[in-house]
């Protein structure tokens, strides 16, 4: 079948159909960006913490913003060659445009790398340390999970002697991962005492497993099919039972309501006892001799005696020291606990003197002391650039971000300014893509912190879990990089699988290529706000 | 919209040109955002440094759309179709304005 209008134009719009469709499309996205934007706007104005304002690094942005205005001229040169019928030029310019969404999805990922990589904690009187987290390691080596990842130096450590599963919610994978740990410690997991339960309606009861039997997901397992055919048969006879009871209710009594009667309702528990069979919801496993178990901080939830995970699993046991480990702090920032102080009433110095990292860390008070000497300099500076106004008040101050976040720029400037070598150019311009370098640094500009568990209020990476500008970032990033890939995929399949279409009809290519191009420029019109709305602001 | 092989030759001129502008106009962005001495308004981010980035990406925009989209000669039809996703733009842009009036935005209750 001929499809219509599709080179020349309907005469009641004047326009190729397609072209009426991306429009109407390009309409849609418009306002889903808007949406976005909006969204943005309002996440910014409510946001009860200090908003990360210029946060991500400029240069990877500015860079991809060159990317895509350039990608912009090379898809309009291969439409124009096109209608040139010049089509070694277009793949040319088509090619150029491809690979230029390619680098910027490059340099996309490598900025998302980074982000998901970047650990932050926030402590308990809101002072943030921004860093890197160690590996687990023993015997120098670093130690695998049961997925065989490696493990960060944020572990909850419990020394377990007792746990008792969910019959119906118990995690496999976990439940091999503690058996794993426990054969490391040459320890044993046995079931505690004998599971006895009736099988059957009017049998008897018998032992199904024995105290003893190792912990294994095949025993769990069993146990779990048992109580859950329990559980389905119990269920069919309370039902019935109830519904017995129902009907001579409303027998004796057949001018009251359902919900008059509800209370009057009730099954007798010694009449039903015989027709059921028993049910294991837990089952409890005795660990010998006690191990220390380490389990993700977001899979437990702990406890000084008592623990679970989110399977329902309970340990019990001794919560030990579980320190959240940065072999590299990369920056302190005081302008939540600052907010705070000042709605409070209390003077923000006064209140990050006083805050633990500060009284805690030989380093941070160290850092803090040298920050408040730069930010006093700023102060003199601006006044000195810019004086005062009418009633004698500076007219520059510095802002408040400048006032109490200690970033790694202002680590490195501190160390540098000790007399520490500066980096080569290359190694600084590497930087600003990647953050800082840790190897080059040293330990001194970036050193190792421990943060004891009791003194963190909340702990994630630069995920979108960490505040809303992050979860606005990945979204209208993702959002838009999703289109930068769809768009490269269309005009990659004119570039590549085009040749036939144009030398059976070279108009419908370029008709064709035109719609394609017309979305890549709502991808790059797109992008001009999306960088100095997340980027510079 | 340019269709004749002259036409689309001497377009190709004002691509380039148009381009030069958007890189420049980054720089610009950039360079207001980052540069001290071109800081307006007060000491870093603040309402002017938003305006003027806004504006500079609104004129961007605004020649991406208007030369690389050839918005500059469309038929009528394309005109209503895309006017209308920008008019709901702007209506949605008025409510997050109008949010200021909501008695919850009171400073008293932060």
């Amino acid at each position: 079948m001929e499809i219509p209008y599709i080179v020349t134009p309907r005469k009641d719009t004047g326009l190729f159909n397609s072209k009426i469709a991306i429009w109407l499309f390009l309409a849609s996205e418009v306002m889903l960006f808007g949406g976005f934007f909006s969204a943005y706007v309002f996440l910014r104005i409510g946001a009860d913490y200090p908003w990360p304002e210029r946060t991500l690094p400029v240069l990877p942005g500015l860079i991809n913003t060159f990317v895509l205005i350039g990608s912009s001229v090379t898809v309009v040169f291969a439409w124009a060659s096109l209608k040139l019928r010049q089509w070694r030029r277009f793949q040319i310019f088509m090619g150029i445009t491809v690979a230029c969404a390619a680098i910027f999805m490059v340099l996309k990922g490598i900025e998302y790398n980074v982000k998901l990589h970047h650990q932050a904690v926030r402590l308990k009187d809101y002072t943030v340390i921004e860093g890197h987290l160690g590996y687990e390691k023993e015997d120098g080596v670093e130690v695998k999970d049961y997925k065989g990842h490696k493990i960060e130096e944020n572990q909850i450590l419990i020394e377990a002697s007792k746990l008792t599963f969910s019959t119906v919610r118990f995690h496999k994978p976990w439940v091999e991962s503690l058996m794993g740990q426990a054969a490391h410690h040459n320890a044993e997991i046995t079931l505690t005492e004998d599971i006895k339960a009736i099988t059957e309606i009017g049998g008897k009861e018998e032992v199904i497993a024995k105290a003893g039997d190792k912990l294994s997901p095949g025993l769990l397992s069993r146990i779990q099919k048992a109580h859950l055919a329990a559980r389905k048969s119990n269920s069919v006879h309370r039902t019935a039972a109830l519904r017995e009871e129902w009907k001579i209710a409303k027998n004796d009594s057949p001018e009251l309501k359902g919900w008059q009667l509800a209370g009057a309702v009730s099954v007798d528990p010694a009449a039903l006892a015989p027709k059921l069979i028993s049910e294991i919801s837990t089952v409890g496993f005795t660990v010998n001799p006690p191990v220390e178990f380490m389990f993700r901080p977001r899979d437990v939830q702990e406890g000084a005696t008592q623990s679970r995970l989110r399977d329902d699993t309970v340990i019990e046991g001794k919560l030990l020291e579980s320190p959240m480990i940065f072999h590299h702090v990369d920056a302190i920032d005081f302008q939540h606990l600052a907010m705070k102080a000042e709605q409070k009433g209390i003077d923000p110095i006064s209140a990050i003197d006083a805050s633990w990292l500060v009284q805690n860390s030989p380093f941070a008070r160290e850092a803090w002391e040298w920050h408040k000497g730069e930010v006093a300099k700023l102060e003199a500076e601006l006044l000195k650039d810019y004086g005062t106004d009418k009633k004698g008040n500076p007219k520059r101050e510095p802002t408040h971000k400048d006032r109490y976040r200690i970033g790694w720029k202002e680590l490195v400037k501190k160390v540098e300014s000790e007399g520490r070598p500066k980096l080569s150019g290359t190694a600084s311009l590497a930087e600003e893509f990647v953050g800082p370098n840790y190897a080059a640094r040293g330990d001194e500009t970036f050193p190792h912190f421990s943060v004891p568990r009791e003194q963190i209020g909340f702990a994630s990476k630069f995920t979108p879990s960490w505040n809303t500008y992050y979860a606005i970032y990945f979204t209208m990033t993702g959002l838009h990089g999703l289109h930068v890939i769809g768009g490269a995929i269309v005009l990659g399949y004119y570039l590549f699988c085009g040749k036939k279409m144009y030398l059976a009809n070279p108009e419908w290519l370029a008709n064709r290529v035109e719609v394609g191009g017309l979305f890549w420029h709502f991808v790059d019109l797109v992008w001009i706000f999306v960088f100095p709305v997340l980027y510079l602001m | 919209m340019a269709n004749s092989p002259e036409e689309i030759k001497k377009a190709t001129t004002s691509y380039l040109i148009v381009c030069g502008i958007l890189f420049l106009g980054t720089v610009l962005t950039v360079l207001v955002a980052t540069l001290p001495a071109l800081d307006i308004g007060r000491h870093g981010f603040d309402m002017w440094d938003c305006v003027l980035g806004l504006l500079i990406a609104s004129v961007k925009a605004s020649l991406v759309a208007y030369v690389f989209m050839h918005l500059n000669h469309e038929k009528k039809a394309i005109y209503w179709i895309f006017g209308s996703g920008i008019v709901f733009v702007i209506c949605l842009g008025a409510l997050t304005a109008l949010a200021y009036s909501d008695p919850l935005h009171d400073p008293f209750f932060k």
